[in-house]
This record gives structure tokens, sequence and C-alpha cells, in this order.
């Protein structure tokens, strides 16, 4: 899957495909053994138990925890239903989410990519100033940002004031402030991973290319487009898959900074499955949510990858 | 603070708890074969010394008062020794049924009243009738309210230690200088004030939050006003009555009429009233050694009835006794001890800020010249949520959202308390269904 | 790398060929000076708006209660004071030290399971043919996909069959089953020139000593990288300590710190305070091996 998502750009053509010859069949499976036993434990068997409970009115701390069959995803799909508006506000507030955040995360990380590229002194000392925040966790990244948000005591909108701007605005209690809010932060703390991706693809485009764009007479900007870009286009299915995966299960940020404010416009639907299931002892709902969620995470990847690889075809 | 401020941390930790608690059943330590260690309580323990795990909350200025009460008892005993562990309310919740299900749990906690029905529920608590019968305690020495609320299914599981409610805290300073002299007391004379301060140049004296603890004014107005917010017996939702209604088109009202800026941002009501930035603000007595640390020129004075009757949101702390796998008769019994005295000896626990729940202790003298000794005389209005296993999640799905946006004004009260009420009873039924009433 | 860069090219030319060394430096024209200057400050001034927050994180924390929520805000604490910090440390039963201990074990502990477990399992991943090769790593980036949240519970019920709750073990192993390491280190190890390899087995070394003589000494700045971030995760944690730890004595860091802030919400002074006891250490570990990330990144995940 991986092989063909990330093809292998090898200046000297030479293909990486694995060419296993010589040893034990068994070898592959002693290398892979404690990572599966990991897996199976805390992933595979966590899994297919969570698909277990989205069949069952689940409430774990009963003894009586009843089959209901698919009742739990009917509930999602049936508009007079306990489940139904929750969720579907929910997976509406993440999408707007997703919407909101997947493009400044793709292109601010490639504009700051663009300019640390470039050899100057200093360089590193950028760089590390860019990835800094996405070593913080998000508990320190929220109470930080709400602080910074408040809208009596922030900066932010102190600064605004200063500026001549509203200073004003209910950054974490009214909308669009903050969907605006929930992306700057956002963009703010994990933009520098996106960037050092870029930053590592740019090295990787073969300086040829813009020594024949140049003797063309190509302006920077032509350059850009025509070698920059494409050569980019094979990383670029890999950071919007991430990036989308990452928005998509956007829950700490809304948790901790607004809590879901104005009504539960800004709760995500990883924030309502949290709700349902910990906080509400419905696991089966939960569950069910889940693998909704999952579910449709699955097409929205599989659509991005095969944007992405019908391009590069067409372009062949 | 006994009680943090943030939704979001209680909301955090409430979610932990509920995994928790949920999981240990599920992994087959149910406790219920338990519940009968102890055998008959005799009153004193003459067992041999014991060392008893004592979990309570109490992280903030009431951590040193429980500290002093536990060790006056240990000096008093000597075959039991009660070990402390403080762990934040939030934590709590998560850490008991989680440490229970591990045999590590508590032979003794403290938590709070809205919590004992959903514990009892799932059977992680001991009944508590015999020991009450034995120290003679009754409704006599309790108010009615918090005496029936730490009942459920026809069993006391918990024994109060006090209660605590919100208040009307007062910037002294800004009401002097806008020449007001009596407290209010109801919704005209507040209205008064509210003008008067504004007059004083105080633009906004009175900030309505919308979230914590903006439901629990919710709560104190639906009951001023003579609803039940979930009826009688907690049976069903009726945040939509007319008094639900009143209660929030009375909190909107606050801020159309200007007294308080739109979109107060989570906290921001409090904060600004230490900064001196408005001059009323309603939170719980929980602060109280907060804002006297502060400097703050302050008084506190209780919430004016706005609706037609006195009442006001209360919760309040409770002695448990958890079921433990490894509980034997003696650490239930040496457990026992513990709470029995503490309830009597409880006016100490008055230097946390909190009123003390027995007339008893309150008579005695504890509350004078104490900053909440003027709440504690309403404690006759004081209303508890009722004893419903799972309300907390309920509530916080349904009426708080509801409150938030009819005070940010994103929906009217009428739509947003009719959809609450709606989804409210709908999580109810499927909860009695879930706990098999 | 296809591009090494061992001589400086000039300031903001970022579309310009890499690797090409400029020929001997010429003496720049005015203008040329007075625009590099531009675009330096340029270049600060945006850093310097970036890393802000943290700055004022940092001095917030020397702020007294008041001072931190002063309307309008400072940033210069008046006094400066380091009376959060006393009240983080002398809270009583918040034995903040031991906490940092016991988050600097797990998470160093679980960085080297993670690293070890998925660097055996990526080498077979990308350089051996067997039979159920792409079905695991179908199921292992599979798994990438499913929301984390739903995990929760039923891990929760695995470690307590265990017997580890309430042991530092239950923060360490759950979460160390890492698919993106697998995957991260399976990119990079595609990207090592197989040649290298095949030499040592024409030399006779079986997989075993291929693995651990050629690739892993050329896989440092990912292992460093993968071992960076997972300590990152596992510092990070807030939600998951609280669930499997409940004696306070073994609390991590952020959480621990996290349950001091739920009593004292609005106090940003302490907030901050806390907010940079937690930020420190993982701060001063990535400063140290952040030159190790941008290479390691580089030459992985998305390079085949």
């Amino acid at each position: 899957m991986t092989a063909t998502i990330l093809p292998t750009r090898r200046p000297d053509g030479f293909s990486a495909r694995p060419r296993g010859r010589r040893g034990s069949p068994l070898t592959p499976w002693l290398f892979l053994t404690p990572y599966l036993v990991l897996f199976t434990v805390f992933v595979i068997v966590p899994v297919v138990f969570g698909m277990w409970i989205s069949l069952h009115a689940w409430d774990f701390t009963l003894p009586r925890r009843p089959f209901v069959g698919f009742d739990n995803y009917a509930k999602l799909f049936d508009p007079s239903s306990s489940t139904f508006e929750p969720f579907w506000a929910s997976m509406r507030a993440t999408g707007i989410f997703t919407v909101l955040s997947v493009p400044p995360l793709l292109i601010i990380p490639l504009a700051i990519a663009l300019i640390m590229r470039a050899n100057f002194p200093g360089r590193n000392l950028f760089r590390a100033i860019y990835f800094a925040p996405y070593v913080l966790g998000v508990a320190v990244v929220a109470v930080l940002w709400r602080y910074l948000l408040d809208n009596n005591i922030g900066l932010v909108n102190y600064y605004l004031g200063q500026l001549g701007l509203p200073d004003d605005i209910a950054w974490t209690t009214s909308t669009p402030g903050a969907w605006v809010a929930l992306v700057w932060v956002t963009v703010w703390w994990t933009l520098g991973f996106n960037a050092v991706i870029y930053l590592a693809a740019l090295q990787d485009i073969p300086a040829e290319l813009y020594e024949a764009a140049k003797v063309d007479g190509a302006s920077a900007w032509s350059q850009f487009i025509h070698v920059t870009l494409p050569g980019l286009r094979p990383i670029l299915s890999f950071i919007a898959v991430i990036t989308l995966i990452a928005s998509a299960n956007m829950f700490g940020q809304s948790y901790l900074m607004t809590q879901g404010a104005p009504g539960r416009e800004t709760r995500t639907a990883i924030y309502q499955i949290t709700e349902t299931g910990l906080r509400g002892f419905r696991m089966g709902d939960a569950s069910a949510m889940s693998f909704v969620l999952t579910f449709v995470l699955v097409i929205l990847s599989a659509i991005v990858f095969i944007a992405f690889r019908q391009k590069r075809e067409e372009r062949a | 603070m006994t009680q943090t401020q943030s939704t979001a941390r209680r909301r955090l930790f409430s979610i932990a708890a509920g995994t928790a608690t949920a999981a240990l059943v599920l992994a087959g330590c149910g406790t219920s074969g338990d519940l009968d260690v102890g055998g008959e309580f005799t009153g004193t323990y003459d067992g041999p010394d014991i060392e008893l795990d004592y979990w309570n909350g109490f992280t903030g200025g009431d951590g040193p008062f429980m500290q002093e009460m536990v060790d006056r008892f240990n000096e008093e005993h000597d075959n039991i020794t009660v070990v402390s562990n403080t762990i934040p309310w939030g934590d709590f919740y998560q850490a008991l049924p989680a440490a229970l299900t591990a045999g590590e749990g508590p032979d003794v906690a403290v938590m709070h009243l809205d919590q004992l029905a959903s514990f009892a529920a799932r059977q992680l608590l001991l009944p508590l009738d015999d020991l009450t019968d034995q120290l003679g305690l009754s409704a006599d020495d309790f108010t009615e309210e918090v005496w029936s609320a730490a009942e459920y299914d026809g069993a006391r599981y918990g024994i109060p230690l006090d209660v605590h409610s919100l208040a009307m805290y007062y910037n002294t300073e800004h009401f002097e200088a806008a020449g007001i002299d009596e407290v209010p007391t109801d919704a005209e004379s507040f209205r008064a004030a509210l003008d008067a301060l504004q007059e004083a140049g105080y633009d906004t004296p009175f900030w309505m939050p919308s979230r914590w603890p903006s439901h629990l004014m919710n709560l104190t107005l639906q009951w001023q006003f003579g609803g039940s917010p979930y009826g009688d017996a907690g049976e069903e939702a009726q945040f939509d009555s007319e008094a639900g209604l009143e209660a929030l088109a009375w909190q909107r009202s606050i801020i159309e009429d200007g007294y308080s800026p739109a979109d107060v941002a989570i906290d921001t009501q409090y904060v600004a009233f230490k900064n001196g930035e408005t001059s009323i603000t309603w939170d719980g007595i929980w602060q109280i050694n907060d804002l006297e640390a502060s400097g703050l020129p302050y008084a506190a004075a209780p919430v004016p009835t706005i609706g037609d009757s006195p009442a006001v949101w209360a919760n309040s702390h409770n002695f448990v006794i958890p079921t433990q796998r490894t509980s034997d008769e003696n650490s239930v019994n040496a457990a026992r001890v513990f709470v029995a005295w503490m309830s009597e000896q409880s006016g100490t626990w008055a230097g946390s800020g909190m009123i003390p729940a027995r007339d008893s202790v309150r008579s005695s003298g504890v509350l004078d010249d104490t900053t909440q000794g003027a709440i504690a005389e309403q404690i006759e209005s004081m209303r508890f949520l009722p004893p419903v296993p799972g309300i907390g999640a309920v509530q916080a799905e349904t009426l708080e959202i509801a409150v938030a946006d009819g005070v940010l004004g994103t929906r009217t009260p009428d739509a947003a308390m009719t959809e609450a009420t709606r989804s409210a009873n709908q999580l109810l039924e499927e909860n009695r269904a879930t706990f098999g009433e | 790398m296809t591009a090494t860069r061992s001589t400086p090219a000039r300031p903001g030319s970022e579309h310009e060929a890499a690797g090409h060394p400029i020929p001997r430096r010429r003496p720049l024209s005015k203008a040329a000076i007075a625009g590099r200057v531009l675009r330096y400050a340029g270049l600060i001034l945006l850093a310097a708006i970036y890393i802000s927050p943290l700055v004022f994180m940092f001095l917030t924390s020397f702020k007294s209660g008041p001072d931190a929520t002063s309307v309008p805000p400072t940033w210069i604490p008046d006094p400066w004071t380091t009376q959060a910090y006393e009240t983080v440390f002398s809270a009583t039963n918040t034995p903040v030290l031991r906490w940092f201990l016991n988050s600097m074990i797990a998470a160093t502990l679980h960085a080297a399971l993670v690293v070890v477990t998925a660097a055996l399992a990526a080498y077979p991943l990308a350089r051996m043919n067997f039979r159920g090769r792409s079905l695991i790593l179908a199921l292992v980036i599979g798994t990438l996909l499913v929301p984390p949240v739903i995990l929760i519970v039923p891990s929760f019920l695995v470690v307590n069959e265990l017997g580890w709750l309430n042991t530092l073990v239950a923060v360490i192993v759950p979460t160390a089953a890492s698919a993106f390491g697998v995957f991260f280190l399976r990119q990079f190890f595609l990207s090592i020139p197989i040649e290298l390899e095949e030499a040592a087995e024409l030399d006779g070394a079986n997989k075993w000593t291929t693995f651990t003589r050629v690739v892993l000494p050329l896989a440092k700045p990912a292992l460093a990288t993968l071992a960076l971030l997972a300590f990152l995760t596992n510092w990070n944690d807030f939600l998951w300590p609280v669930y499997v730890l409940f004696s306070p004595d073994l609390q991590t860091l952020p959480a621990g710190l996290a349950t001091l802030q739920s009593a004292n919400a609005v106090r940003y002074d302490l907030l901050m305070a806390g907010a940079a006891l937690a930020s420190a250490p993982v701060l001063a570990l990535f400063i140290f091996l952040q030159r190790y990330i941008i290479e390691g990144v580089a030459r992985s995940g998305v390079k085949g």
C-alpha cells in the first residue's frame, strides 16, 4: 500500500522494492514478534472489543449489558433518537474544523519551508523556533492560549485594540471567533511538523531542474509552479492525509479551550464520543459513533490518495 | 477551593471516573457480594491497631482544616491511624473506582452529594443505615433536603459533613461608591443596585457567565420561580416549564439590559470580580478563602430572590464507606468510628468556608463572624439535585448547553429549553432502563 | 541526500538551486546589503511573534497572582517573584519532583520500547519478502485511521487483567504499539541504499547482523526522531495516566500538574508556572536533539 503511495524517487532510478532471499521463512516473524504482541494486545484486541461493544447497550459499570444488534448504528441515522442530533452536530463541527484547518496547515508550512530551505546564518535557530510549539502537550497549549485569547485580560485582544481593530472578540465563546481561534492555535502548535516534512522534500528536488528553469528565464513564481510544486506532489498526498486525520481527530483544543462553546458548536466528533462513552457511560453508542467516523475517514483518505495518484498519472 | 471552577477539568475527570468505574465491573470485579462486610456496628472500635486509608479531594484552602481534624482524631484514638490521601476532586471520581478495582481503594472517603446515587447504583458504596441508627443520627439534626438526597433506593449511603451553596459576592467599595446601603434581596432591589452601580460608573456590574457556574445559577432561579427542574422525584426533566423559561430569560436579560458584556469567556466573570472590573458575582462559597487571600474589599450575602420564593442551589460533602474487596470487619468498623467522630466534630470544618451540615454544630457558634455565616442562615432554602444515578451526565449534555445557548443568545430560552428537556427525558428514560428501575 | 549545502547560498534565494556553490563571494552592493538586512529583520520579527506565547508563559510564571490577570496585560513581572513556583512545590499532596521522576522514567522507557519494537518490525516490512507482509502493513496503517479514543476503555480492561493498574508499566507499555513508528522507520529503511546490506550479506552476515551492524547505524537520525516523538507523546499525555495511575506518588508530571491546576482554574500565575514546569524538560530535550529531527524526518516518512 505505502509502496504505491510513496513511490521511491531515487535519482539513480533504483527501485527499493524489498528483495528478501536466503534466511529462514521464520526470520521476518522473529523480527516482527515483539511489535505484533503489543499490537495485538493493545490495538487489535481493543478495536475488535470496541466493535463488539458497539453491538450492545453497554454500560460497563453494570452487570447487565444487553445485545442490541445494530441498534446503536440505526440510532445514528434516526433523527428522533437521543444520539442523532449530538452526533451529527459534532460531525458537522469536525467537518468545519477540518475544512478550515487543513488548507492553512498545508500552505503556511510550505511557505516556511521555502524560506528555511535557503542557507543563511542562524537557519537552524529559526527552524527550531517554528518547530518548538510542536513539542508541547495539548494541555499546555490550550491553557496558554485560553489565557492569551481571554477577551478581557488576554494579550491578543489587547494588541488588536492597540492596532485599532475590534478588541472585544469573544474568541472562546462565539463563532466564528472560536473557529478562528481553534484553527489558529492548531496551526501554531503543529505547523512545525509539516514544515519539516516539506523541507525534507524540497531538499530532494534535483537542482538541475531549477537550473534548467532559470536558463529558460523562468521567474521565481514560475519556478515554484513548474518545478517546486510538481516535485512536491508525491509527498503532498502524505501530508494531506496525515493532516486530514489529525484535524478530524481534534479534541483537546476545543475540550480545554472552548468546552465546545458556544453551546455545542465547537464540540467535535471525538469530543462527543468522549462525552457519550466515558462521561455518560454509554459506550455502545460511543463505539458506534467511532466506527461511523472511522468509516468516513477511510473514505476521505482514499479519495485524497486517488486524487493525487490520478494527477500523477495524467502527468506521466 | 474545594470545588474547581473550571468545568473543563471537572468534565475531564468525570469522564475518567466513568470509564474506570465502568471497567471494573466489566472486568468481573464487581463488589456487590461484599455489601454485608462489617457486621453489627457497636459504636466503638476495640480491635487490633489498624490503619485507615482516607481519601478526599480537599486540595485548596480547606485542606489544612481537614488535616487538623484528622490529626485530632488520631490523637484521640490509640488503635486507629487515619492516613489522608488528598486527590483533587476531578481525579478523585476517577481514581476511586479504579483503585477499588485494583484492591487498593480507601477504607473511607468523602464525596459530593450529587455523586452518591451514581456510585450507589453501581454498587460501589456500603449502605450506612446501621451507622445512623447506632449514632442516633436522623433528619432532625440535618435539613430535610440534604438528608434525603443522600438516600438511594431505600438505603443511606452518605453522612453529610457540610453544605455549600451559591452566594452573592459583592465589592464593598463599589457598593459604597454607588451609595447602596442595603444588600439587594429581591429582583427589584437587585436591579436597583445594578442601576446605581452603573450610574456610579461601573458599566458592567454583574457579568453573566455562559458556562460554570451559569447552570447552577439557572437551577437556583428555576427553583426560585417555583420550578422543579427534574420533577419531584427526579423522574422527569421540566426545564421547559414556565419557571425554567423565566429563569433563562432573566439570565439573558442581564446581558440585554447592558449589565453584563455579551460572550463572557469561561471563568472570566470571577477574574473580573477579583480585578474589581465587575461589582457582583454569584459563585460558590468555596471561593471565600481565595477571595480572603486576594485582599479584595468584598462581602458575601445570600443570592437574592429573583423569583417568587427563596431558593439556592447547593451541594454537600458526604462521608462514604466504599465497598472494597479487601475490607474486613475491623476496617469497616474503624471507618464507622471515624465517620461518626468527624460528623460530631465538624465545627473545625467551618474554617474551610463551608457550612457544617448538622444543626447542632451550626448552632454551636462556629459560624459567628465567618463570611459564610450569613449564607448559613438560608440553609432551609438550599436545594439539591435529586438522587438519580447518572444525573450529572444528563445535566452536562442538556441543561448546561441550553443555558449556555440561552445566555449567549444563540437560541431563545424557549427553543433551548424545549430541546434540552426533550433530550434530557430521553436520556433519563434510557438511564432507567440501564439501571433496571 | 541529493542536496547537500555546504556553502552558503544567498539569503532569500529560496528558489535557487541548492547544492551549487556560488563561486567566491563578491562584495555586495549597498542595495543588496539593505535587502539582506530587511529580510533578516522580517525573519526575526516573524520568529519573535511566533515564539512570543512561550516567552509570555515563562514570564507570567514569575508574576504575582493579580499581576498575571492585570488589565491591560503586561509582559514584565512587577515584581519578579517565584511565588507561583513555591505554591506549586509546597502544595500538600503534590510531590512535583516525584512526578518529574515518574514522567522521566515512563517517557524514557516508553520511547525505548517504541524504538526497539518499531525498528524490529519495520525492517522485515521494508526488506524481506514474506507471505502476509502486505496484510500486516495494511493492518498497521489502517489502525492509524481508528480514533484512539475508543481504545481507552478496552485498553483499561486489558491493563487491569494484566494487573498493571497503578504501576508505571501501565503508562509505558500499552501505548507503545506505534503504527506511526513502524510506518516511519520502514520508509526510512527503504531510503537506505540496499547495496550496503547486500555487501554485508555477501560477506556472510545474516539478517540480524546486517540489521544491527549496517541498517541501525545508518538509521540513527530516524531512530532519534522517533525516540523524541515517542517521548513527547508519552510525556504530554494527560488523559490515559489519569485512568491508570491513582496514587498521588505515581502521577506523571503533566497529569499531576493538571490536577493541581484544577483547584486554581483562574490563577494564571500558577497555571503558567505549571505549564512551564511541564514544558521545560521537553523543550530542553528538543533543543538538544533538534538537528537530528530535521535530518530524521528529511530522510524518512516521505521519501522512498
